[in-house]
This record gives structure tokens, sequence and C-alpha cells, in this order.
């Protein structure tokens, strides 16, 4: 028995951001079940300038929790990842300890602060948002790719948004943060294939909060722009011409895909799960 | 001598390697800290790795997980990063006093296995960590490579599995008991010979050279670093005895003179073979399970070869041989089939008492009785039918007297129905009987392919005597031969002059006058007795006769009768020659199941066009063709509107590249036209093995010929006669329906190749051709054992040829080769011969062949050379031989010059204009130069180039060239000058 587990992913290393909850979460324990090992990374703590609940150590713990239960060999690491060089570490770490680091998945990110006019944010509120959504998925691309081209092989999964791809109305940090992951992706793309890295990006239409994963994202949404969340919610599955939310495991599955030798020919490519909302 | 913090990986490409990491388990007493592990680990390898940047260093990885089998599994097998020195990794159960479990890892280009027992040691406490001393090997020849095939190719697919193309790197393990140590651990040195016994037989090399990593002698016992490295041992086991083999398996590990490395490994597998299987053969370093059944001392994560032979020993103490295998070129249950026989030819090298070892290694018998029994059921359908003992002439009158109206024969728009051929049939056998023919007496039937050859056999048979066919078109020497070896009284022939021999020629029709009133009695002779004697190439020079009784025949249309719906529905071709006994099948196929048999006139055999507007206008349905002939036919169809009425063809006479049946099978789809591969033997009766070809065949590549016909069975034996493994080549053996009776006169031929059925009872053939066996049946066939060739479906002795340019008083050496054989193109196949001549007339000697040697075994070429190019061992060595020289005579003065008056007298007419045409068409097709008077056959033409001539001059709107023009006037001078007046109309 050389290969003692089994699945898609089997014998992989795998390294996601954002994992205490949310995508995160739902990533984390698919690619477990598909045979993963994992480095789990979250900030797990409050955000300077994010004005919502960001994820906790004790929900970072339970989705590591989760993964082991499905046989994952699991490290944890409690990092920001504006924080380049807790980043390089956890790659390093992971790389000791799996002998390997074939995914990387880009998946923290931030919506808020949002819910105004473009002209109306701050240095600061323009800042943040950039630094985390879109500075900080290159930063994570940084810390494997070395390990990636030794390798000679790897696949990165940079979480972006159907806001990396159409514009929302009071939402312009969010939007040009996620068109700017859109954009890092194809020049990643570009520069890594030679190195047999792939890039792709993943846009998530509107995710509904689904209580065992913990997300969030949908109600501060709401929040920012003050709104009731059933209000919301109840425009996202009029505007998508599945009339329904996405669910969390829809979007774990794609990542699954992408980070799996099954979409091994697939580079700089943006694959969308919308429930068709962009394609009106 | 001290390691390096800068050394670089020794891994190509820095990939984390499986195959190159081993692990080690160790239970440590309940209750241990693990933070005092951690301690110790972190203090002993800042001391042995000072240099080391510290995040780079080894730390301890603590897992407050219970270890259980899966987590502990994943880690044992999980490969340490690349660069790092070691992966340690503790298991501690969440509660107080759980079990505590370590696993250490590390690559073997940093640690050997002796490493990683110490640092558990130092763990352990009882060592202390000042003790050992990091060191690399002082090694004593060139630097090792890893443990692997220095430039990381595979020895390719095997021949004798099924690999999968798509699996990449993926390894498989398997692990086979070995009972026979009686759990005293398996001898290294004994399982390298074994392994190379078995490879030897897989893949039928003689010396098979296996990979053996091993440990440097004068190991310090406190060294901290790399010890281990591969040598490559050549096993003779051709050659050597088996002990000596062993000691000498044994001196390569225990002293190896020479590390692997890319030049050593190059020469040792200049033959082409490459390294398949490597033995793990570290002393102290085999494999052993915990009584969880987990490896407690894993040597290897996977394979570094094709095969990675592993001793083991098991949770309860057994000795086992864990056996890796890559699957992208060897599927499990082969793997598992090799590793049983290692272990078998394991147990017979390692008998306790010395009597009881193998002499030789090929004393050893891989197969016991339950595999024996297997593979010989593997070899025949599982059900034996029961033919109905027919004689061919009382089976064909079943039929007539079934349908006594329906059409029999057709030949150009004549047709004759089973009550008319029965009587014309039955009066021609009152004839023979007037002749004086007398039961069992063989009768020459020298007649082309016409309704007359038809009536002929029939009435031979009716007679109770037996057919011997020859072929008009073969030379005169050949028939005379014929007629002499046979012992033929009486020839029934419409050639005019048969050549002078004893035999006495009579016409078809004037035998028919003699029996006009006469009534025939029923025939004595039973179906076990001979029907027809057919002529086949000799390697001694001489054809030999094969004797085949009636039963055959009538066993072999029983046998695919329901599988190939044979019927009165169909009609079939007799498209090949009488003396090829391929048309045994297409004469008796028909008239054997109701069927009707459309005569193919020589000339439109000879010419794929008009065999085509034959097939269509008499809507043949079932049609037999060697592969090359097919392929013609596909040429000719395409682009034709009125599509075949084929719904089955058969394929024989030689191998079948599947390629050509793509575009086929775009016109003729496999639900409408069933394709059929048959391999067969004269000496069996036409056909052994039956393969539908489909799609997917041809995708696929396949050279399965398929599994046998109901009643034969097949054998693939080694050269004592014993079945060789699935999978492994051997020679095939033929036993059941089909095996002729003999050949005729050779009684000591006879014995060689016609052996008693070990296996089944009744009579075997030996057939001189290689194949291997697969466990559903499927037979593949690898060529021949000998010099026997296949040319356009002719089957050739090349050493015949050879003996009769021997003959030749000017001729004393020659060489014959088959050139252009493996070319895409079944026309570039042809024979060259070198000779080593008195004079340098070497048409002279072709022509004097050409008397002796039909027309598909005359060489195209013939080259003199002052003395044949010999090996340092004897042998011809066909790379120094000179391409070959077109066949031409010595320089006539006025011919060579110019063109004599005559030909200067048509130089102004239309025939001279056509000749430089002609020549231009030649040239391009044949691609030497052609002269006026060059012969076509002598230039290297062929059926299959004549017909490319044809398609060239119809390109070019020259006149229309039928294939008899071509055969009767073959220099383009008569070509021209037959041709003209077409031109001039």
């Amino acid at each position: 028995m050389t290969a003692p587990r089994t699945g898609l992913l089997a014998g992989k290393a795998a390294l996601i951001t954002g994992a205490a909850r949310g995508i995160g979460r739902t990533c984390a324990t698919a690619f477990a079940r598909e045979g993963a090992d994992v480095l789990l990374l979250d900030a797990a703590g409050p955000v300077a300038g994010v004005p919502y609940r960001s994820g906790s150590a004790s929900q970072l713990d339970h989705t590591a929790a989760l993964c082991r239960d499905l046989g994952a060999t699991v490290l944890v690491r409690q990092a920001d990842i504006r924080d380049p060089g807790a980043l390089r570490d956890a790659a390093r770490e992971a790389h000791q300890r799996f002998g390997r680091i074939d995914v990387l998945v880009n998946n923290a990110g931030i919506a808020a602060p949002s819910g105004r006019a473009v002209h109306q944010y701050d240095e600061d509120e323009w800042e943040v948002m950039l630094d985390i959504n879109l500075t900080g998925t290159w930063r994570g691309i940084r810390a494997v790719a070395d390990y990636m081209t030794r390798q000679r092989g790897g696949s990165i999964v940079n979480v972006a948004s159907t806001a990396g791809l159409v514009g929302y109305r009071h939402f312009a940090g969010y939007v040009a943060s996620k068109h700017g992951v859109v954009g890092l992706t194809k020049a990643a793309a570009l520069d890594l294939a030679p190195l047999g890295i792939r890039v792709n990006a993943l846009c998530p239409g509107s995710v509904r909060d689904a209580p065992e994963a913990e997300g969030l994202m949908l109600s501060e949404i709401a929040r920012a722009l003050e709104i009731p969340v059933a209000e919301h919610e109840a425009t996202f599955v009029r505007d998508q011409p599945t009339n329904e939310l996405v669910e969390p495991d829809s979007i774990a599955e794609a990542a699954v895909w992408l980070a799996s030798d099954r979409s091994r020919q697939m580079t700089g490519s943006v694959l969308t799960v919308d429930g068709g909302f962009t394609s009106r | 001598m001290s390691a390096s913090g800068t050394e670089p990986p020794l891994v190509p490409g820095d990939r984390p390697s499986a195959a190159h990491c081993h692990a080690l388990r160790v239970r440590l007493p309940a209750g241990t800290s693990a933070d005092d592990v951690a301690a110790a680990l972190s203090e002993a390898v800042r001391a042995w790795w000072p240099q080391d940047a510290p995040e780079r260093l080894p730390r301890l990885w603590t897992e407050r997980t219970p270890a259980t089998a899966g987590a502990l599994r994943a880690e044992l097998y999980r490969p340490v990063a690349p660069g790092s020195r070691l992966r340690a990794v503790l298991f501690t159960g969440p509660g107080p006093g759980a079990e505590t479990e370590l696993v250490l890892t590390a690559h073997r280009a940093d640690l050997d296995m002796a490493s990683l027992r110490l640092v558990a040691d130092v763990l352990l406490g009882r060592v202390p960590a000042d003790r050992p001393r990091p060191l690399r090997p002082d090694w004593p020849g060139p630097r090792p490579s890893p443990p692997s095939r220095p430039d990381g190719d595979h020895a390719g697919p095997a021949a004798w599995a099924e690999g999968d193309p798509t699996a990449g790197t993926d390894t498989a393990t398997l692990a086979v008991p070995v009972p026979a140590t009686g759990g005293a651990g398996l001898d290294p040195a004994l399982l390298v010979v074994a392994t190379a016994v078995v490879q030897a037989r897989y893949e039928g090399v003689e010396r098979p050279v296996i990979g053996v990593l091993t440990v440097l002698p004068g190991r310090p016992e406190s060294a901290l670093g790399p010890f281990e490295g591969n040598v490559l041992v050549p096993v003779d086991v051709g050659g050597g005895r088996p002990a000596e083999l062993v000691d000498r398996a044994r001196q390569a590990i225990t002293a190896p003179q020479a590390w692997c490395d890319p030049s050593t490994y190059a020469e040792l597998t200049s033959g082409g073979h490459r390294v398949r299987a490597g033995v793990l053969a570290v002393p102290g370093g085999a494999g052993r399970q915990g009584p969880d059944g987990l490896p407690t001392v894993l040597p290897c994560l996977a394979g570094t070869f094709d095969l990675t032979l592993v001793p083991d020993r098991g949770a309860g103490g057994e000795d086992v041989l864990t056996v890796h295998h890559r699957l992208a070129e060897i599927d499990a249950g082969s793997a598992a089939r090799f590793a049983r026989h290692v272990v078998t030819a394991y147990t017979r090298l390692a008998a306790p008492a010395p009597e009881d070892r193998p002499a030789v290694a090929l004393d050893i018998d891989l197969l016991d009785g339950a595999e024996r029994e297997q593979l010989v059921r593997a070899g025949g359908p599982a059900t034996t039918p029961e033919w109905p003992p027919y004689r061919l002439d009382e089976a064909f009158a079943r039929q007539a007297a079934r349908r006594p109206d329906a059409v029999a024969l057709v030949c150009e728009g004549d047709s004759i129905t089973y009550r008319e051929l029965d009587s014309r049939a039955e009066r021609m056998a009152v004839g023979l009987l007037a002749q004086g023919v007398t039961p069992g007496e063989r009768v020459g039937l020298c007649l082309g392919r016409s309704p007359d050859l038809v009536v002929a056999m029939l009435a031979v048979l009716k007679a109770d005597a037996v057919y011997v066919p020859m072929d008009p078109a073969h030379p005169a020497d050949r028939l005379a031969y014929t007629a002499e070896d046979a012992g033929l009284r009486l020839v029934v022939t419409d050639v005019d002059a048969l050549p002078a021999t004893s035999a006495r020629a009579v016409r078809p029709d004037e035998v028919a006058a003699a029996g006009a009133d006469g009534t025939l009695a029923p025939p004595g002779r039973g179906p076990g007795e001979a029907a027809y004697v057919i002529y086949t190439s000799g390697s001694t020079g001489r054809p030999k006769g094969v004797v085949v009784p009636h039963r055959n025949v009538v066993a072999l249309i029983d046998a695919t009768r329901e599988d190939f719906g044979l019927g009165p529905d169909d009609t079939w071709t007799l498209f090949h020659s009488s003396a090829f006994d391929f048309s045994v099948w297409e004469i008796w196929g028909p008239l054997l199941t109701g069927g009707s048999l459309v005569v193919v006139p020589y000339w439109v055999s000879r010419s794929p066009g008009e065999f085509r507007d034959l097939l269509v206008e008499r809507r043949v349905s079932v049609l037999s063709q060697t592969p090359s002939a097919f392929a013609q036919l596909i040429e000719a169809d395409r682009g034709h509107g009125r599509p075949l009425s084929l719904r089955l063809v058969v394929f024989g006479g030689e191998p079948l590249d599947t390629r050509v049946l793509r575009t086929w099978f775009d016109r003729y789809p496999e639900s409408a036209c069933r394709l059929v591969n048959m391999f067969g033997i004269t000496e069996t009766t036409v056909h052994v093995t039956a393969q539908t070809v489909t799609r997917r065949e041809v995708l696929a590549g396949s050279r399965s010929v398929g599994p046998a016909l109901p009643g034969w069975y097949l054998y693939v034996l080694d050269e004592r006669g014993r079945p060789v493994p699935f999978g492994a080549p051997g020679e095939i053996h033929v036993g059941g329906a089909g095996v002729a009776l003999e050949y005729l006169n050779r009684p000591e031929l006879t014995a060689e190749r016609f052996l008693p059925d070990p296996f089944r009872g009744g009579r075997m053939y030996r057939s001189g051709d290689r194949g291997r066996l697969w466990p559903d049946g499927r037979l593949e066939h690898l060529g021949r054992l000998d010099n026997q060739v296949k040319i356009r479906g002719f089957r050739i002795e090349l050493d015949e040829i050879r003996n009769v340019l021997l003959d030749d008083p000017a001729v004393t050496a020659a060489a014959v080769l088959v050139a252009g054989e493996g070319a895409q193109d079944a026309a570039a196949a042809r024979i060259d011969a070198y000779v080593v001549l008195d004079g340098d007339d070497t048409a002279a000697v072709r022509g004097r062949a050409a008397t002796l040697l039909p027309e598909y075994m005359l060489p195209a070429t013939v080259t003199a050379l002052p003395a044949l190019p010999l090996t340092a061992n004897g042998k011809l060595d066909t790379r120094r031989l000179p391409a070959p020289a077109a066949v031409r005579r010595p320089p006539a003065p006025a011919a060579a010059v110019q063109d004599p008056p005559t030909a200067r007298r048509h130089s102004r007419g239309p025939s001279a204009e056509l000749s430089a045409q002609l020549a231009e068409v030649w040239e391009a097709v044949l691609g030497v130069p052609v002269g006026p008077d060059d012969n076509f056959f002598s230039l290297g033409g062929n059926s299959l180039y004549a017909v490319r001539v044809a398609a060239a001059m119809s390109a070019r709107r020259l006149p229309a060239l039928p294939m008899r023009e071509l055969y009767l006037h073959p220099t383009v001078r008569r070509l021209a000058r037959a041709l003209a007046p077409a031109a001039e109309a």
C-alpha cells in the first residue's frame, strides 16, 4: 500500500488560507476527503481595519479537527496574509512536514469596508482591501512558487469573485481587488507555466451563509449595504438565473478539480460558479 | 568526508521521491514525554549538523492523535522533503499512558538504514548523542548514482505485462509469502539469481542485468550518512551453474567492485536490454512488519525499478517477498505472477539437499501443477466439440443432396449447380479410376483457378485418392520436384508442356471423357486418411509435402460455421493459388456450407481494381485475403460509389498490421462487415486462431491473433517442452483437430515436428513460431524462431533460397536477406541476395534461380561480393553488407552505348515515346534507373509495385495496363510495343 489514502488529491499537500470558516473550511474538508494533507492558515482573530468579525482560533481548530477525522495530516498556522514572513514560514513548515507542496488555495479575503460610492473611501479603507485581497494573493503565490518550481508541478487556485468579472455598486474596492486577482492569475499563469505550475481563478457568485461552514460573507455584504440580510438574500436569489444561492460545497468541488491533475491542461483560466449570474 | 549543508541532493529534479526514501518505526515506552523526545532530537541534530540553518534542522513533529493504522501508514509511506535530512514524527495518543510511536524517514542519499537505527537509538536513550558521527562515505570507485538507473529511464513496456500508459510514475505493491526459508530470512544473493532466472524466461534474454542495492563494505558502525548504493549484477542464466551464479551474485553484493554509474550502466546494457528488476540486498536491511501488520522497517516506500523486489519479514515472523511495480509498465496480475515465480525459483535454488538443487538454471520449473493446468486450459476453448467424422466428399455430397440446384461455382459468366458439380466430379472420378488411380494414391492437379480445378479436387477425393495441388505459375523445375517427391504417376493439367517427369499428364476433359459411362463405388478410406498434400517451403532447401486428412478440413469448417454464420446465402471467392493452403479454406468453406464459390481468374487476382469490380458484381459476402492484398483492395475501393457486399473478411497468411483498417472501417463499419484475423499453419490445416478486429483493436494496436478455434489447442512451450508462464515468449505448439498426418516421406522431420501431445493426448505440431499466451486464451504471434519469413502472405524459408543459390556452380558463398520488411509499405518488402561469384554475371545467377524458385521467392537483387562480411563469431555481419545492386547483365558493347538499330527505327514511332514515359514511371515507382530491356521483376518489381505502375500510368493518361500485359511483357521496350496500338488508337 504505497498510496494509503485515495481520492482525487491522494498524496498531495495543500496550503489553504482563510481556512477557519466559510469557503476556506469547505475547501479544507473537501481536500481532506479527497486524500490531501493540509496546512490551514487563518488570521483567526480580529483584523485591523476590517469592520466585521473575522474567523477565530477555535473555528480554525474545528476545521483542523474535521480534516483529521477525514484522515488528513493537518498543520495549523495562525497568520495574517499581510505578513510576508508568516506566509513563507507556513510554506516551509508544510514542505518539511509533508515533503511537498502541491496546491495553494488563495482563499483569504475580505468583503468590507464597503457600502459607499467609489469616491467616498478613505486611504486606509482602500489600502486594507487591496492589501488583503490582491497583495495577499500575490504573497501566497510568492511563498509557494519556489517549492513548486523545484517539484516541477503545482496548482494555485485563487478565489476571486464574480466581482472580479463585473462591477457592483458601492463595492469599488472589493471589485477592483477581485478584478486584480483575475489579472494576477493570468499574468502568474504565463510566468509559471514553463515551470509546470498552474494558476487559475475561481469566481464564486453569491454563496449562502451555511451554518456548518460558519460563513458570513453574504450577511456582511448586506450589513455593508445597510439592508436586511433576508432582503439582500432575496435580491441575489432573484438575480441568479438558477433561482438559488450558490452552496459552499459547489465552490469546494470546483477547487478540488482545479487542484487535481484532472485539470492538468488548464491554466490562466477563470472558472465561474455563480448560478449563471454573469451570463446575463 | 564530513557532511556539508550545501551538498546538492542526489535526486534529479529535486522531486520528493518515495523510491529513494526509507522509514523506521519504533514504539516508545508508554508515557514517554513528547517534549523530552523533541528536546533530545533538537540537541542531537544541532551537534550533528552545526552548519545547518536552525530552521532547516530536523525537528520533532508531534501528532497528538492516536496512532491509528491509517495515520501510521500515511506517515510511513510519506517521502521526506527534498533537502531534509530526516523527518521524525511522534504519535502520542490524547490521554496519558497512550501508545507512543516514532516514525523516522530519510532519503537514502542522506542517511542509510543503519543511520536511521542510530538516530532511533539516540532518541530512545540507548546511545549517547555524541557517539554518532556524520560522515560521507569514501567510495572505492566512481561516485555512485542514486539507487536507480542513472539516466532515469525505465526498461520500457514489458511485453509480458500490461502497462497503463496513463499511470505516470505511480507504483503499486504486493507481497508473496516465502514458506521455504522457515523464517530464516531471504538470502539476497539467491534472490538476485532467482529474479534473473525468471526475467530470462519472461523476456527471452540469456544474461539479465539485475540492479542490486547494497551497502559499502566496512561501513563505520557509528557513522551517519549515505552508505548504500547500487551495483549492477549481470547473471549469466544461460551459461553458468546456479551455484556459481549465486556465488558471483554474493560477491557482487558483499564486496562490490563497481558501483552503478552511467558508464557501467551503458556498458552492461549495451545489448539493448535495460535493467528491468532490482533487488534490495542491504545486509540487515530487509523489511519487517510489526504485530499490527504495519512496517517497522520499510526499506523503500516505492520501487526504483519497473520491478523492485524487497525481502521482508511478516507480522508472524514469516518471510515475505514484497514487490513494488511501476504501473506504467507492469499490471498487478503480471507482477504477482512474476513474484510467485521468483519465489518458486528461489525455493528450488535454496533446496536443503544439494541433490535437489538444479544443475542448470533451465532445470528450474517455474510452474506448479495448478498453474500448468491453468495454462493448458487457457490454450483451448472450454468445451471440446465432437465432429461428425465425415470425409470431404461425403460432407460435400450432403450439401449437394440438400440443395442440388443451388449455385456451387461461378466463373466468368458460367455457373455450375451443386448437382452439376457433383456429377462432373463423379464422371471425372470414374475417369481417374479408369486411368488406374488406386485408393490413397496421390494425383497431381496442375490447374489454374478454374471450375476444372474444383471439379478435379472433388473427383480425386471421390476416387478415394489424394490430391496434390501444383501451381502452373511455378517454375518447371519446382513442379518437377513436386511430382517426383510426391511420387505422382498422374497429373491432371491443362498446361501444354508439363516438365519432363515420370508422371503422366492428362487433360481434365480427357479424364472426364474416360469416365463418361462408369459408376463409382463408395470410397474405402475413412475420414482420418489423407485428402491432400500441400508443399511448403522447407529450410533444408527443398519444399516438403504436408499430408492433411479429410476430417481436419471438415473440423475447420465446423469450428467456424456457427461463429461466422456460414451458410447457403454466402458467396466466397477462390482467389489464392491452390498450392497455398488458404485456398483450402476458400474452396471447402462454401462447398461444405452450401454457399457458392466465385472463381477469380489469375489476372483478375493480380489487379485490385478488376477484383473489386468482380466482388461488387458477384455480391461476394465472404472474402479471404492476405493483409497485403487487402490493403490494395482498400486502395482500389476508395472513392467508388457502389459499395462491396462483404459481410465477413478473413485475414490469413501473414501478420496483420491493423493500421490500414481505419479507413476501411469508415466505409464499412464492424456492424456491416466483420473482420477476422486468423493465424494458421499449413501443418495445422489453414487456421488455428481467430481474432475479430474492430476499431478498438485498431486503435489499441493489438497484436493478438485471438484464441484457438474450437477443437484446436495452443501450447506455448519452452525448449524443454514445458509451458511458459502467461505473457512469456515460447514456441507455439498446436494440438487438436487440425494437426496434419505427416510430412510426406520425411519420417525424421515428421518425428521432429509432430510430437505426442502430453497435455491432452493425441499429437501436437511444433510450429517454429514464437508467441505468448494470455490468461484469457488469446495468442500473440511474435514471428519465427528460424529463418522463415513471410512476404505478401507467402511463407518463405530463406535457407531454401540460399541453398538454391549455392547449388549454382558459379556461386561459392551466398547470403539471403529480407529488406524493407518493417516498412509500412508492403510493396517495399523484397529479398536481397549476396553471392561470392566466379565471374560477375549476377543476372545468370538470378536466371538460374528463377527456374527453381517461384516468383515470390526470387531475390529482387543479386549482389556479387569478393567475400561475405562476418562478425567475430563467424556469423554473417549484415550491417557490413553494401546496399544491394540492381541485377545487371554484363555490358554488351552495343546495347549499353546506344539503342540497337531496331529500337532506333522505333524511336520515331509512338512506342518509343511510350517507352520513355514508361521508363519514367518505373523509375519513379521502383526508385532505380530503368533501361529499355530491364526486366520489371528483376528490378525489384512485384505485384504491389505493378499496381502502382498501373495507377501512375493512368494518372499520366497513358494506355490502361492490364496486369497480364506486364507479366507477359516485363520490359519497357516490350511493354511499350504491346501497348502502342492502344496508344495510337
